[in-house]
């Protein structure tokens, strides 16, 4: 198939089947394990604690990383065999990516273009527009080795958006934005996911929580849970209580039960908690998003 | 001391826990089985006059400490000369800064850990030369001593002053690594044993006391009034050369105390970096330094600046694919103009003009390969830098990476070598001469080729770094066999063999980089 019909092409609906993926390190290591999730269009938020496999996951699907059993395909089309087929329209910034500190934005753009192979005469226009759009046109001729943290981060997300991206992969995004950014980026994602597919794993809960349209939950390399919001929210339902303990109950209290969180109040620590048996005079409490993961990864196994 | 000792012991873990370091260490073997030659071998190391020691204990030791001492300071410090430059990168140098040990402390162990690695390879050449002596035939009566003893008094004092050279190099040229290996180029020529007799006390590499005396010797035995040394790799001619009876030097006394001199010297240079240690401050004075520009990344970044927009994806211009590869040359090339200070381009350009302008056989033997040699930092992670700047997570998810990138790198780098040698070019073609023409392409090939294959196959710069400055170094001593570019060796068959091997080592790099994608 020519390269050129494959980016006109314009996908309204896009599926990228993941089925019965693994990556073996030795005889006893596995980086996932027979895995399987399927993606539409919209936004997947991948939750999961150090060592799940997120960023081994996501980098299989950006085709830097092969998995040693399994297929993965986007559209029908295997992206193992045929990786290119995958990278012409793949957005990926990789949780700890680097910049050459001698170029600057637009020149470090302009290099990933090439390699994205993209250009064409409105490359320059596009450039200043995304230059713009992350904020660092009047930055752009200075080196990128004077850029902050966050600067670097924004020109990582402006890479990422340079070849009109169909999939979008997004390791830890918001690491080094500030809060404004951090909602602007949300913001910004919300938009892509109209006609895209986008994979975000994020270790703030809130971030996938304000915009995912589905979340799948790992750990150990396998999938817990996937699901709309809701339907992974109901698993915690019913389970999370809350109650005041005196300073002294505290450890009691931990050894016992799950607990998400304290609030030190007047009264003594108000105390949120996940359990079968709820503690005497407890609340319960409405589940989230954070109830339901710390359930899945920590209490329901 | 616990510590001291925990620091020495982790930094020379991570450094011999890496290919360069094997591959240096396998090439140290092979150096410590060339230096002796057998009496049959059609070449020799050290003469004195047109004599050769028989091979016996002594002789076998003396000529290996000495030749180790050489080599190991021509090819060691470019081995060792990164060492606080990893703590940076890997931003343990900011948490060394914020713990309670004192600059001197820490670049002593730094010091101690440079001289660790090059101590390894000095023991391996050791046991390595007593494997050969025994294993040769011969009936020459084995003395340990005369093993140990020069390598002790010749070679490791040598090696101190080397490891404490390099942290020194370190902290002064911090920021500009190319001037730290072009000046210890220059060093190591002014450094290395000469014609003329010298006093030990500057007798750095502790060989010249040493042929001195073997030089006496021979002419006391057969009644000479000269014997000059000959050191180095030299190639037939044997005919003429004679047997004599070496069974050592006495060490005298002032020669002893002139070896603890350069260890002292390396302690003072290490005391004395430690005085002018940045302890990792080192982004406060690269912007101390840019302070004279008018904009900064620090004075753009505004409140109002500092937040994302608004980017609608479908409001963006529109791009088309583009699969050639002239836009990754141009920044390939552009990432390689930058690469070290602006004004070694001042060199270079002298270079060019003496290209240009000198006699023609200097230019080709002399100026051609030392203007090489001033691009050893940019050519030297040519196709490493991806991974060093963690760049590789865009460059392997790109479009087809390796035929693309990996091409447009190797060709950014032929440009370099090819504009560089322009001016010998243009007066080998005014001349009509296409051999030569012909000779310097393949060189200027293979030596891009050569960088990019040490860098995928080693995973760094080092190896490369440390062999391009033997071959330069090679070079300028007219040695036949390491001469790439044609400045010697002038056959059609020797032209055949460049392309061939740079062809060679070409299709091991590229399958050794898809190899290395495919693992990841």
């Amino acid at each position: 198939m020519g390269c050129h019909s494959i980016i006109s092409t314009e996908h309204s609906q896009m599926q990228l089947d993941i089925q019965n993926i693994s990556k073996q390190y030795n005889k006893s290591k596995f980086g996932l394990k027979d895995f399987s999730l399927t993606i539409e269009n919209g936004i997947l938020g991948l939750l999961g604690p150090n060592g799940a496999g997120k960023s081994t996951l996501m980098k299989m699907i950006a085709t830097i990383s092969k998995p040693t059993q399994g297929s993965i395909a986007l559209d029908g089309h295997d992206i193992i065999k045929n990786p290119d087929y995958i990278r012409q329209f793949l957005g990926y910034l990789p949780q700890d990516f680097g910049v050459y500190d001698n170029l600057n934005a637009y020149e470090f753009l302009e290099y990933i273009a090439a390699m994205k192979g993209v250009g064409g005469p409105n490359l320059k226009p596009r450039i200043e527009s995304l230059l713009e759009g992350v904020n660092l046109i009047e930055a752009a001729k200075l080196p990128i080795g004077t850029y902050s943290g966050g600067m670097k981060q924004r020109v990582g997300i402006a890479q990422a958006l340079l070849n009109d991206p169909k999939v979008l992969i997004f390791d830890e995004p918001t690491v080094g934005l500030d809060p404004e950014e951090r909602m602007r980026f949300r913001n910004l994602i919300s938009d892509l996911a109209e006609n895209c597919v986008v994979i975000l794993s994020s270790h703030i809960v809130s971030d996938i929580e304000t915009i995912a349209d589905e979340v799948a939950i790992m750990k150990g390399g396998q999938l817990l849970t996937k699901g709309s919001q809701a339907e992974v929210i109901r698993l915690a339902e019913g389970k999370v209580f809350e109650t005041v303990l005196g300073s002294d109950e505290l450890n009691t209290f931990k050894a016992k039960h799950l607990v998400v969180n304290t609030i030190r109040q007047k009264d003594g620590i108000r105390t949120r908690y996940m359990s079968n048996e709820p503690h005497a005079g407890s609340v319960q409490a409405t589940a989230s998003l954070e109830d339901a993961y710390l359930f899945l990864t920590q209490y329901k196994n | 001391m616990g510590r001291f000792y925990k620091i020495v012991y982790g930094d020379y873990l991570q450094r011999t826990r890496s290919y360069a370091f094997l591959i240096t260490l396998a090439a140290s073997l092979y150096a410590a089985y060339a230096f002796v030659p057998a009496h049959d071998a059609n070449y020799t190391t050290l003469r004195i006059g047109n004599y050769i020691g028989v091979s016996n204990s002594a002789w076998t030791g003396y000529v290996t400490a000495m030749m180790t001492s050489v080599f190991l300071s021509i090819i060691g410090f470019y081995l060792i000369n990164s060492n606080i430059k990893k703590d940076i990168d890997t931003g343990v140098g900011m948490i060394i800064a914020t713990t309670s040990i004192t600059n001197f402390r820490y670049l002593l162990a730094k010091t101690v850990s440079n001289f660790m690695l090059l101590f390894t390879i000095t023991a391996i050449i050791c046991m390595m030369s007593i494997a050969v002596f025994l294993i040769r035939p011969g009936n020459h009566h084995f003395e340990i001593l005369n093993f140990i003893t020069p390598f002790l008094i010749i070679t490791l004092p040598s090696l101190f002053l080397i490891s404490s050279l390099a942290v020194f190099a370190e902290i002064v040229c911090y920021r500009y690594t190319v001037i730290m290996n072009i000046g210890y180029f220059i060093l190591l020529i002014a450094l290395l044993p000469s014609a003329q007799p010298i006093s030990p006390v500057f007798d750095v590499l502790g060989v010249k006391t040493i042929t001195t005396g073997m030089e006496q010797l021979v002419m006391n035995k057969f009644h000479l009034a000269e014997a000059k040394t000959g050191m180095g790799f030299h190639i037939g001619n044997k005919g003429h050369i004679s047997l004599f009876e070496f069974e050592g030097l006495q060490w005298s006394a002032f020669y002893m105390l002139s070896r603890l001199l350069w260890i002292g010297i390396g302690f003072g240079l290490t005391y004395f970096s430690s005085l002018l240690f940045h302890r990792f401050d080192v982004t406060e004075r690269v912007n101390k330094q840019k302070k004279q520009k008018p904009l900064s990344a620090e004075t753009i970044q505004a409140p109002t600046a500092k937040t994302l927009k608004e980017i609608r994806l479908g409001t963006l211009p529109k791009i088309k694919p583009s699969f050639g590869i002239g836009l990754l040359i141009k920044t390939e090339l552009l990432m390689l103009y930058r690469k070290g200070p602006k004004w070694l381009w001042l060199f270079n350009l002298g270079g060019m003009i003496a290209l240009a302008l000198a006699p023609v056989n200097i230019a080709h033997q002399m100026i051609l390969p030392c203007l090489w040699f001033l691009q050893i930092g940019r050519w030297s992670d040519l196709a490493t830098k991806e991974k060093t700047n963690r760049i590789h997570y865009f460059t392997y998810a790109s479009y087809k990476p390796l035929s693309r990138l990996f091409s447009a790198q190797l060709l950014a780098g032929i440009i370099i070598s090819v504009g560089l040698s322009s001016p010998l070019l243009l007066r080998y073609s005014i001349a009509m001469e296409p051999l030569p023409i012909i000779s310097i392409f393949l060189g200027a090939i293979f030596i891009v080729v050569f960088a990019i294959f040490l860098g995928v196959i080693s995973g760094g710069k080092k190896l490369f770094e440390v062999l391009f400055f033997f071959l330069a170094y090679s070079n300028i001593n007219k040695i036949p066999v390491l001469d790439y570019f044609g400045a010697l060796n002038k056959g059609t068959n020797y032209m055949v063999m460049m392309a061939v091997l740079s062809l060679s080592i070409t299709a091991i790099s590229y399958i050794w980089r898809r190899f290395e994608i495919s693992r990841l």
